[in-house]
């Protein structure tokens, strides 16, 4: 059993989604499915969060959202990443990248 | 465009909730299955996988909440709903939010419409573009002397001048020339009917200086000044009085004094042209011919506007942006001087220098002085009334929440949080400031029209963006002190308390009691001064209206007449004598007589004039006095008493010896022990000597407030050249029932001549305090309203309070208190309240009165009566509101007021 889903960090949850999206094109549960295998189980997404985080990336232009068919047959809002939601996604990958290499150094050499 | 895209989304949201729910519910919906199918495929039953899906999740229902409330558009919408809930609430009681709404909007209105006043008189810029260039050309000194000047002579300028200044390129993008045709109007006639209209004639660049816009057709070019062109532009609302705003009104042919003018343009609405505190009805090119010289001046024909010494012309400057003031006076005054001086031979060193000087357009040109401390004390009074009315909304909201202290007490129980109680009783305040603001401004709209009405101005107070500015920032003011100052009483009441005692009423919070008093009794002190200051302003009307005239007054009518076919003298006198003679025979008429100038208009004749036997007491050899033309029957139609002497008659023609009436005045100032009468008064010319062949009594001239001075009474056609005069009608019934007859008679004598201003003789000497009057009558109205706002604040605070004690009185009264006692219980509370408030407004009312000294009239900022009778009338008020209280105290029977609880 792996450890107890922990909550995300502040502020990636938007990206996480981005990232997701930038694969390919989804609804909201595989998102949430997505995030949950690619993280081993770590990250478990609540639907309020979910939802509210698509629908605040969707007025900023970031995705875009269409109506179509599952593998099931059963309608689903789709979504993709936008040209805008691109540009953001490398940028805040980029300043995570750097957070995270400077969190790590600090870190290490407390214990160093 | 993210920010577009977020409102239209969250439009979408909010007007088409449905459809975007529905959606919602839709991918809520798909997402929900498609976990459980999953949990399915694990092996579990629908039934455990939904509730695993649930436990990992969260509630789909609670999801769409906090979905829906993500988007900017939930505030949006919980406004919205708190806005229908107040309006429920606000139905629920339709008399408090009417009695609310409406003292709301009286204050408001009232606020708004004197404003308005101030704003058109005060702080208004012509309605023209970048009005701030414009700059009136004055002359703070006077004109050079050895000049023809007019009654502006402040700033009237020769044509030498205009000339000079109108190529300063450097200075003035534009110079624009303009000059009254008359002092008031004059004969103006379309088709059949003569009418009289405000006339300017005008430079060639006047329209397209001051950037003034058309309605229809167009203005005038240089061309049209050179040539003194035939062609007229009308102003818009006198196209929509005289033309019905009909479009064929360009082409028409409009006779002014009877020569005909082309209407090419007509002026976009709002312009009301540049004259102050009047509206001109049109506009013709700068004339040459003698009957349209400026100001209706007759005399010789060369003296028209271009006369170097005939300073008839007024100006109206553009500035070129960039230059300043005194940059530009700078840089003028060289030309002017020496085009001032054009055709006055040499200045003399030792004469006043004349000086050109700038003012702005702001506001009305020349009201500003006389205006400013009056209209402001008018604002100060509407604003107490504003404050009273404030302070009664309040206290009902007060009262009204007090009572809602259960329904606050249930709300906070079930976890309403105290930033949500205030956001709905703020919204509450809004919508009722709203109503109040929404109905002030249409009494503001009729109460402005009456204002400009009772005020003699001819120009509409604007209710511009400024005063839309003016009454949003009170209105908001009044919401926000509204919303907070019931919060503190509602939920500062205790939870427990409220919802255990059965008696809603029972907390009862000494504190609010007290904070109530405390504003009835600023009420009642804001009520005092304001009755003190109308009391003040009320006698003043009284004093003028008690002056004494001279005559009889009543059953007058007076009209003007301008013959202007008619030139000579010769001609004059016979129109004039054919005019009486046909009025005499009148039906309705009892006696008619002429006079220069109108009794009570403000206007006047001064003259020099040297009299056999007196001995000038000046270095002068002739001594000033008041002069006026008269026809027969002078004394006899106005009722003015003969002391020695006659009247003068029909017989004192033109060939007959000259004569002339004195008043009392002149007879006691220069004869006081002989008799004035066979004495003469001329001038150095023998031909110009009139014998005195009457002593008349004192009577008022130019004003009813002037003091008494030397008058002569010249029979009009023997003081040449004869000049327009005026017609007094004496009759027994309706002096105006006589306009339409009088009518007949002009047209009969030339179909051009239209009745000028034609008026009551009490309405024209009612004239010279119209000032007075208008402050009287506001001034009573906002008394009235501060009575009553009063009146029903004291009323309802008693009553409440009597509500409330209903279970102490019947305790007193079962243990003997008599009836007297518990009326004494009531009523001692009112006389308190109204002690205090007299304590507080009396030293305020003295120093506030100070600055109205101005406004009064025959009676000093600290009259006692006024202040006693203010009292007296504050005092009579708190009597009356604790009265009904007082009563239903007296009646409790304390049987049922102990079962009560």
């Amino acid at each position: 059993m792996p450890d107890k889903p922990s909550d995300l960090v502040q502020g990636t949850l938007d990206m996480l989604i981005l990232k997701t999206l930038a694969l390919e094109p989804m609804h909201g549960y595989g998102i949430s499915v997505r995030i949950e295998q690619m993280s081993k189980g770590v990250f478990r997404l609540n639907a309020g969060s979910l939802f509210l985080a698509i629908q605040r990336l969707e007025r900023d232009g970031l995705i875009d959202g269409e109506w179509k068919a599952t593998e099931n047959n059963r309608r689903a809002r789709y979504y993709i990443l936008t040209k805008k939601g691109r540009k953001r996604l490398d940028s805040e990958t980029r300043e995570w990248g750097r957070q995270a290499a400077a969190i790590a150094r600090i870190l290490e050499a407390s214990e160093g | 465009m993210s920010w577009l895209r977020n409102i239209a989304s969250g439009l979408r949201s909010l007007f088409r909730r449905q459809q975007v729910d529905r959606e919602l519910d839709e991918e809520l919906g798909a997402y929900l299955e498609m976990a459980v199918a999953e949990r399915m495929r694990n092996g579990l039953t629908h039934k455990e996988a939904l509730r695993a899906v649930r436990l990992e999740r969260g509630s789909l229902e609670l999801t769409k909440e906090v979905v829906r409330s993500g988007g900017w558009e939930s505030v949006v919408d919980t406004l919205w709903r708190d806005l229908l809930f107040a309006a429920r609430m606000l139905r629920k009681s339709p008399g408090f939010t009417l009695v609310a709404i409406l003292t709301l909007a009286l204050g408001i209105g009232g606020n708004t419409a004197v404003f308005s006043v101030m704003n058109t008189v005060l702080l208004r810029y012509l309605p023209l573009p970048n009005p701030q260039q414009l700059v009136f050309l004055r002359l703070p000194n006077g004109p050079p002397d050895g000049l023809s000047t007019t009654g502006d002579d402040d700033r009237s300028f020769s044509y030498p001048v205009f000339e000079a200044l109108r190529k300063e390129h450097a200075v003035f993008s534009d110079l624009m020339a303009y000059a009254p045709l008359a002092v008031d109007k004059v004969a103006v006639r379309t088709g059949e009917d003569p009418e009289e209209a405000e006339g300017d004639m005008v430079s060639g660049n006047f329209f397209s200086g001051l950037g003034v816009s058309f309605t229809r057709g167009r203005g005038f070019a240089l061309e049209d000044e050179t040539a003194h062109a035939s062609v007229v532009v009308l102003s818009y609302s006198y196209w929509t009085t005289r033309f019905g705003r009909s479009p064929s009104a360009i082409g028409q042919t409009i006779y002014v004094k009877g020569v005909p003018f082309t209407v090419i343009g007509v002026t976009a609405q709002g312009f009301y042209g540049i004259e102050p505190a009047s509206s001109t009805d049109f506009w013709i090119p700068l004339q040459n011919r003698p009957e349209l010289n400026a100001w209706n001046e007759e005399g010789p024909l060369s003296n028209l506007y271009s006369n170097p010494k005939w300073w008839c012309i007024q100006l109206i400057g553009r500035l070129v942006p960039g230059v300043t003031e005194s940059q530009a006076l700078a840089k003028l005054d060289p030309d002017f001087q020496s085009a001032a001086h054009i055709g006055l031979g040499t200045p003399d060193p030792k004469a006043k220098k004349t000086i050109l000087a700038f003012s702005s357009t702001q506001g009305i040109q020349g009201m500003r002085d006389a205006y400013q401390k009056p209209i402001q004390i008018l604002l100060a009074m509407v604003g107490l009334v504003l404050a009273i009315a404030c302070a009664n909304v309040s206290m009902l909201l007060v009262a009204r929440n007090a009572t809602r202290a259960r329904e606050f007490s249930v709300r906070m129980a079930l976890g309403a949080g105290r930033g949500r109680l205030l956001r709905q009783m703020l919204t509450e305040s809004f919508l009722l400031v709203g109503g109040g603001a929404a109905l002030g401004w249409m009494f503001a709209i009729s109460g402005s029209q009456a204002l400009a009405a009772w005020s003699g101005m001819e120009i509409p107070f604007v209710l511009d963006s400024r005063v839309l500015l003016f009454t949003l920032a009170i209105s908001i003011s009044c919401a926000i002190v509204f919303g907070l100052a019931p919060l503190r009483s509602a939920v500062s009441v205790p939870v427990g308390v409220t919802l255990k005692t059965s008696n809603a009423t029972a907390y009862r919070d000494q504190r609010s009691s007290w904070s109530g008093k405390v504003v009835v009794a600023s009420q009642m002190a804001l009520c005092l001064i304001l009755l003190i200051g109308s009391g003040l302003l009320v006698r003043s009307l009284r004093n003028y209206q008690g002056l004494p005239v001279g005559l009889r007054v009543d059953g007058l009518l007076v009209f003007g007449t301008d013959p202007f076919s008619v030139h000579s003298d010769e001609e004059k006198e016979h129109f004039y004598q054919n005019l009486l003679a046909r009025l005499r025979e009148t039906p309705g008429v009892e006696s008619a007589t002429l006079v220069s100038h109108r009794l009570g208009s403000g206007w006047g004749w001064n003259s020099v004039w040297a009299i056999d036997g007196v001995k000038p007491q000046g270095p002068f050899s002739e001594i000033g006095m008041s002069a006026n033309h008269i026809g027969p029957d002078f004394c006899h139609t106005l009722g003015i008493p003969i002391l020695r002497g006659r009247d003068v008659a029909d017989a004192d023609a033109r060939s007959a010896p000259k004569v002339v009436l004195v008043n009392e005045t002149f007879a006691k100032r220069f004869f006081p022990k002989g008799d004035a009468l066979g004495h003469s008064v001329g001038k150095k010319e023998p031909e110009s000597r009139f014998t005195i062949v009457g002593v008349i009594g004192d009577s008022k001239y130019k004003r009813v407030d002037e003091k008494a001075k030397p008058t002569l009474y010249f029979p009009f056609a023997q003081n040449t050249p004869i000049p327009n005069m005026q017609v007094e009608l004496r009759t027994q019934g309706n002096p105006e029932a006589l306009i339409p007859s009088v009518h007949a008679v002009l047209h009969g004598l030339d179909p051009n001549l239209p009745i000028q201003k034609p008026l009551t003789q009490r309405a024209q000497f009612e004239e010279s305090y119209s000032q007075a009057r208008l402050f009287a009558r506001l001034s009573i109205f906002f008394g009235v309203i501060a009575v009553l706002l009063v009146a029903t604040g004291l009323y309802g605070t008693l009553a409440y309070r009597v509500d409330r004690r209903t279970s102490e009185i019947g305790v007193r009264m079962a243990l003997g208190a008599q009836r007297g006692q518990v009326l004494w219980l009531i009523l001692r509370e009112s006389l308190l309240v109204s002690g205090a408030a007299i304590v507080a407004g009396v030293p305020v009312a003295i120093a506030g009165t100070r600055l109205m000294r101005s406004m009064l009239f025959g009676v000093q900022p600290g009259d006692m009566i006024s202040f006693l009778l203010a009292l007296f009338g504050v005092i009579l008020v708190a009597l009356a509101a604790s009265i009904i209280p007082a009563r239903r105290a007296m009646r409790v029977d304390p049987m049922v007021a102990l079962r009560y609880e």
